[in-house]
């Protein structure tokens, strides 16, 4: 059955030219996702993940093989439906962020909905609540600059669900962070997971990856191993544990 | 698909995020735009001017002159002896009786002469002419009256004084009755008339004594002859009819043999008008032409700008197209900077060129005339300009691969 993989891959190549060299980055990739799951993709530099990133996030089309999203063949579409692709079904979160410096808050989760055709039903109050729901009430008028790392992620996250998408992509979403502002935002997939989200998280952090449910290994533009985690590290449980910002700053008195 | 108001607001963000630059981008086309309007202004006042000045005499006139004008001499032919004394005060009869179309018709001599009142003297310009002149040449009577048919049959001594000359010679003093003396005889000033004006070409209408045509030609000259003759038909459409019927009656009248040339040369206003407007308009042309390429400057300087932003937001393009942007969208959205920054530069622009044109009235003997045709012409060379150079940054940007452009540091 089809319908149960909200992600179906098959049999995926990708070959890039850089210069005069080939850089063959995907050599039959197939993986499933099924609605709902957190999974993440691990691998060194150069095994293949950031093609595969953009691939799933219609990005990119790849040279042979398959790719379902939500039973939509992405391969046969053009560029103005891979752009609608992208503004509807999927959410993007990076490593740097990649918020547009001179809009503030409100304006930065608003902007996919711009490029939206169907008109957004009480958009100023929709925006409001995803601002909320990722703790940034308050700082609305904010630009990126006067927002703190951890701030300028949620931002970005609140982006990412603007337009309710099927899939949200992480790449590295930890990586700029200090620990705790990284579980902070882990807590915040984990609450979006559970919500019903179905999330890929591109990491070389094995303790980040293992908040998910499942993790996939690449090397070489293959899938090497595939590893279930029976009992996921609970971002809320961690944060618990660790000192909080303010008793750090005591401790230093 | 973004709406219009919100591309113009995106526009205006990103423009406001580089003002020094925007406004140095702008000032191309602010200059360009101000000088191609500000030069046609002065064009078309120049040319509204000379018609006016023309048509203030009456637009339906027509000049006859002596000596032909058709020949190889062409006008120098006027000064020639031979051709210059060819009009005589019998041809104006000859016209009244037997013309159908013309209406009122004056003799001319036109003549500089030192003037003098008491202890008061200058020169003028001295206007010979019959009575009909008030008329024909659009004389108006201040006070007093303009000197009558009698005065012409008896070659009478009465002049009538234009505003200046009244000024100069009287002040305040009122000059009806007075005597005043041309070339030394003896003249009784009989009228003065309202203020002409300067021409276009800048002479004062006002430093002018008419006189009768006879007394200038027995008394003052002794001459038979008339400079000019002015014809006028009651309706503007008859002009030319006019100008075939006067050159017949004129030919028989001079005995002037079928093959022969004419002695007398014949202009109407509506060529006269053709001329000058001619000469105005290869002005404004050839002027317009160097603002033009000031404005084609200007879209070089924006092209490379956007250029320039294109590269400098890279990185912008490729969130935009990784959250969903089309290439139709990212297209319009650099479109519409370059059409915000020429509009709103071009809006400057007429501003700038209505506040020169104002100046130049004020302050310039210069008379200008902005006109629509000015401003949507600038506005729509401009606004082609910018489309054009925009467009090729514009495409740049919108064909940007969104995965080397999130990449771009």
């Amino acid at each position: 059955m089809t319908d149960e993989f909200i992600i179906k891959i098959e049999n995926i190549f990708k070959t890039y030219k850089i210069g005069d060299i080939e850089v063959r980055a995907l050599r039959g990739v197939d993986l499933q996702i099924i609605k709902g799951e957190f999974i993440a993709i691990m691998g060194p530099s150069g095994s293949g993940k950031s093609t595969l990133m953009n691939i799933l996030g219609c990005l990119d089309i790849p040279d042979s093989g398959k790719y379902f999203l939500e039973n939509i063949e992405v391969g046969k579409l053009n560029d103005n439906h891979l752009a609608n692709i992208r503004n509807m079904k999927v959410g993007f979160v990076f490593q740097t962020f990649n918020l547009l410096s001179r809009l503030n808050t409100f304006q930065n989760v608003e902007l996919p909905t711009i490029y939206t055709k169907t008109k957004l039903k009480n958009r100023k109050l929709v925006i409001n609540q995803y601002i909320e729901s990722v703790g940034l009430k308050g700082k609305e008028k904010n630009k990126p600059n006067e927002l703190s790392g951890g701030e300028r992620q949620r931002v970005a996250i609140a982006r990412a669900l603007i337009n309710d998408p099927a899939i949200i992509l992480a790449d590295e979403p930890t990586g700029n962070l200090d620990s705790r502002t990284g579980e902070e935002i882990m807590a915040i997939f984990q609450k979006l997971n559970k919500q019903g989200k179905t999330i890929i998280l591109v990491t070389h952090e094995l303790d980040i990856a293992r908040h998910t449910q499942r993790i996939i290994y690449l090397r070489d533009g293959l899938i090497i191993k595939q590893e279930r985690i029976e009992n996921p590290v609970m971002a809320d449980e961690i944060l618990s544990k660790m000192p909080k910002l303010e008793d750090r700053i005591s401790v230093l008195k | 698909m973004r709406s219009f108001g919100k591309n113009i607001i995106i526009a205006f963000q990103s423009l406001f995020l580089n003002k020094l630059r925007s406004a140095l981008t702008m000032l191309g086309i602010i200059i360009g735009v101000g000088a191609v309007v500000a030069v046609m202004s002065i064009g078309t006042g120049a040319q509204a001017s000379v018609i006016d000045s023309i048509q203030g005499i009456g637009s339906n006139l027509i000049i006859i002159m002596p000596g032909g004008s058709d020949d190889d001499m062409g006008a120098l032919n006027q000064f020639t002896s031979a051709n210059k004394e060819s009009l005589k005060l019998q041809d104006i009869d000859a016209i009244k009786k037997h013309s159908r179309y013309v209406d009122g018709i004056i003799p001319v001599i036109l003549s500089a002469a030192p003037v003098t009142y008491k202890d008061k003297g200058s020169n003028v310009s001295i206007y010979a002419s019959s009575e009909e002149a008030v008329g024909v040449y659009n004389f108006e009577i201040d006070t007093g009256k303009f000197f009558s048919k009698s005065d012409i049959a008896n070659s009478s001594n009465v002049a009538v004084l234009g505003k200046t000359i009244k000024n100069k010679l009287f002040s305040n003093e009122d000059p009806l009755g007075k005597s005043i003396k041309i070339f030394g005889k003896n003249f009784k000033v009989i009228g003065t008339v309202k203020s002409k004006g300067a021409n276009t070409f800048g002479q004062d209408q006002d430093n002018t004594i008419a006189i009768p045509v006879t007394t200038a030609m027995n008394k003052l000259y002794g001459q038979n002859y008339l400079n000019l003759i002015i014809a006028k038909t009651a309706e503007e459409k008859n002009l030319n009819l006019a100008s075939e019927e006067i050159t017949r009656i004129l030919r028989k009248q001079h005995n002037i043999k079928s093959g022969q040339k004419n002695d007398f040369s014949i202009e109407n206003q509506t060529e006269i008008l053709n001329a000058l407007s001619a000469v105005t308009n290869i002005f404004t042309i050839a002027i317009s032409g160097i603002a033009a390429i000031s404005l084609l400057v200007g879209g070089i300087g924006i092209m490379n700008i956007m250029l320039v932003s294109v590269t400098e937001r890279t990185r912008e393009i490729g969130i935009r197209k990784a959250i969903g942007a089309k290439n139709r969208d990212i297209l319009t959205q650099f479109l519409t900077e370059s059409v915000v920054l020429s509009l709103t530069g071009g809006l400057m622009g007429i501003i700038f060129a209505l506040v020169i044109s104002l100046l130049l009235n004020k302050y310039s003997p210069i008379l200008t005339s902005v006109s629509f045709s000015s401003i949507a012409l600038a506005i729509s060379f401009s606004t082609f300009v910018r489309l054009f150079f925009g467009i090729y940054p514009a495409m740049r940007a919108a064909r940007l691969n969104p995965i080397e452009a999130l990449r771009f540091e």
